[in-house]
């Protein structure tokens, strides 16, 4: 377990780096696109290392919360006429609810059950958003939703024209997601997770109510996760299925391989690292997937903390106390 | 409509027979080893893709040949898989998460693989069986019957092989207590790779016999992974009894919502059923806690 001054200090230095990056290709749009890419996958996958990683929850529900949270936000600016800067937060708490209604049958379960759960509610998604009950609230079917209005702040209106001030938007967003995922590791739910993690029944006969985090997790990232979402639907104008394709699924998780799972910060490192990646390969076309695949399968044998493990056996490895520490 | 009512159960113990086979296969991995297996879709198609490539090879005519050479290469595939992805992660503390990552990946490798291979488009096998049953409105295809037959008897098998070879009985022995068999000097780690290929197999001739009534697509294996997991949690993990039962429930529920209410409802309803079973039951039907 790192501690946590590291991981404020690993956070700021990341934070640091990604701000002045503008200034080296503010002039690039698709780069700004790439990167506010990252920003989003980066709040994404550290909710996911959260869930997993620090309470230890197989939730594979994540990109499927995401959805959910962009189609909300999405529908309910277009529907109601809410400004998207509050959608998104509508976005966030229906997700958030959503979130508690699979938690709450799901979290009584073991873990691989609760894999198959999280992992059922993406697999039926699709079918829902696409069929008549999707098209009932106004999911647009098939076809997606292809004219979603744009963000809007005190009458500024954010376009993809201009990419910088809506890089620093999601930096923005990006910042404070990250700094809440830190007090929530730093805070006694932290500590409670470890040592559910370390030995659940000890844990529990001393008074750690195990489903109590567990739901409270649950709900937080996936209002996060949701929120996310809606500012992606906002940012891109348009929404379809495509999204719980199983490519977005594998690339969050090679995010999260690359950051090393519970690895905190290291989600973040893992996003840019990834989504660059990514569309390095984007010139192999139908071998890009194939690639993302065989880079899964050798990463988790070669890399299995990732980036970050990798750079504490480096460096502190002589330091420690206990041979096989965390 | 009773001529309707009988080919909806007709449809459903069949499906439900093929959807046993491959559920006591996920069952299987997950009661001996804990291990998940997220590719298991993808090696549904592994095989219906081998039974594609015999078929295009000239001396081979008939599906006995194809399942007799099928096999092996399925049992080599999943025995080399395991040995080489899963048995490295499992002396680690989150082995578990690193399977599941690790077989997700290996599952988008192979369904990108069979696209770039045999393309997007959707590939059909022969039928097993020409002719049907016919009485009247009534209609009973020979090919249904085989199907049903087969799978049954792949469980049969699968269960004689348990319980009646030295290697069945470590299997048996290990999926009880794995320190225990360790001790008395079952090589555990091979039960493990054994458990795995077997599985394979399981999976893999299941891909054979429903691509001939449905037709095999690089990305089809997702659906059947979702169906085989929801009937390995229904029935309880581990239990292959649980697994049989759940199988057939779930074939019979399946065809009876798709033909009441419409294909796009069955998901959603197997899953409704799900949830409410384990909110109930949270270890499944048959299962036990462990």
């Amino acid at each position: 377990m790192m501690d946590h001054k590291r991981i404020t200090m690993m956070l700021a230095g990341i934070w640091a780096i990604v701000a002045v990056l503008p200034l080296f290709f503010g002039g690039t749009d698709f780069i700004m696109h790439i990167l506010i890419m990252c920003l989003i996958w980066s709040v994404v996958a550290s909710c996911w290392d959260l869930i997993m990683g620090f309470a230890g929850i197989f939730s594979f529900g994540q990109v499927a919360f995401f959805v959910i949270g962009s189609y909300t936000s999405a529908i309910v600016s277009a529907r109601f006429g809410i400004p998207p800067v509050f959608a998104v937060f509508i976005a966030g708490g229906f997700t958030a609810l959503v979130g508690i209604l699979v938690g709450l049958p799901c979290l009584k379960l073991k873990g691989a059950y609760i894999a198959l759960v999280t992992f059922a509610v993406h697999m039926i998604l699709e079918p829902v958003l696409k069929g008549d009950i999707g098209q009932a609230i106004g999911t647009g079917g098939t076809r997606g939703l292809l004219s979603i209005d744009p963000m809007t702040l005190f009458g500024y209106t954010f376009t993809t024209a201009s990419p910088i001030p809506y890089f620093y938007l999601f930096f923005l967003v990006a910042v404070a997601c990250s700094v809440i995922i830190l007090l929530v590791i730093r805070s006694h739910w932290g500590t409670a997770f470890l040592a559910l993690k370390d030995s659940q029944e000890f844990a529990t006969c001393l008074g750690v109510s195990a489903f109590k985090y567990k739901l409270m997790v649950f709900a937080l990232t996936s209002f996060l996760t949701g929120m996310m979402g809606g500012f992606y639907a906002h940012y891109v104008g348009m929404l379809s299925t495509r999204m719980l394709g199983i490519d977005l699924f594998v690339t969050l998780m090679v995010i999260l391989v690359i950051g090393g799972v519970g690895k905190f910060p290291g989600a973040i490192i893992g996003a840019f690292i990834t989504i660059a990646i990514n569309e390095l390969l984007s010139p192999l076309g139908p071998y890009r997937p194939i690639t993302m695949g065989a880079l899964v399968v050798i990463l988790v044998l070669v890399l299995p903390d990732g980036i970050v493990g990798l750079f504490e056996k480096l460096f502190s490895g002589s330091r420690r106390l206990s041979p096989k520490g965390h | 409509m009773i001529f309707e009512i009988a080919d909806v159960i007709i449809s459903g113990l069949i499906n439900g027979s093929v959807y046993a086979l491959m559920a006591v296969g996920l069952t299987l991995i997950y009661g001996v080893s804990k291990a998940f297996n997220f590719a298991y879709g993808s090696f549904y198609s592994l095989g219906g893709y081998i039974a594609f490539l015999l078929f295009g090879l000239s001396f081979i005519n008939s599906y006995f040949l194809v399942f007799l050479l099928a096999a092996p290469i399925l049992l080599l595939f999943g025995f080399f898989v395991e040995k080489a992805l899963v048995a490295p992660l499992r002396k680690r503390d989150d082995w578990e998460i690193k399977v599941m990552m690790i077989t997700l990946g290996l599952a988008l490798l192979l369904d990108n693989a069979y696209q770039v291979i045999f393309g997007a488009r959707m590939k059909s096998l022969p039928p097993f069986l020409g002719g049907a049953f016919e009485a009247g409105d009534f209609y009973l295809s020979h090919q249904d019957v085989g199907i049903f037959f087969l799978s049954i008897g792949g469980i049969l098998l699968f269960r004689w092989f348990l319980n009646n070879t030295r290697t069945g009985m470590s299997v048996r022995a290990v999926a009880q207590n794995p320190a225990g068999a360790q001790i008395v000097g079952i090589p555990k780690e091979f039960v493990f790779a054994a458990t795995f290929a077997i599985s394979t197999v399981m999976v893999g001739m299941g891909g054979i016999l429903l691509a001939q009534k449905y037709f095999i697509t690089p990305m089809g294996g997702w659906d059947i992974l979702v169906k085989a997991w929801v009937i390995t949690a229904f029935g309880g993990m581990g239990s292959i009894r649980g697994g049989l039962y759940a199988a057939f429930i779930v074939g019979m529920l399946e065809s009876f919502v798709g033909w009441y209410f419409g294909m796009t409802w069955t998901l959603i309803v197997l899953f409704a059923v799900l949830l409410t079973t384990l909110a109930v039951r949270p270890q499944g039907l048959m299962g036990k806690w462990g």
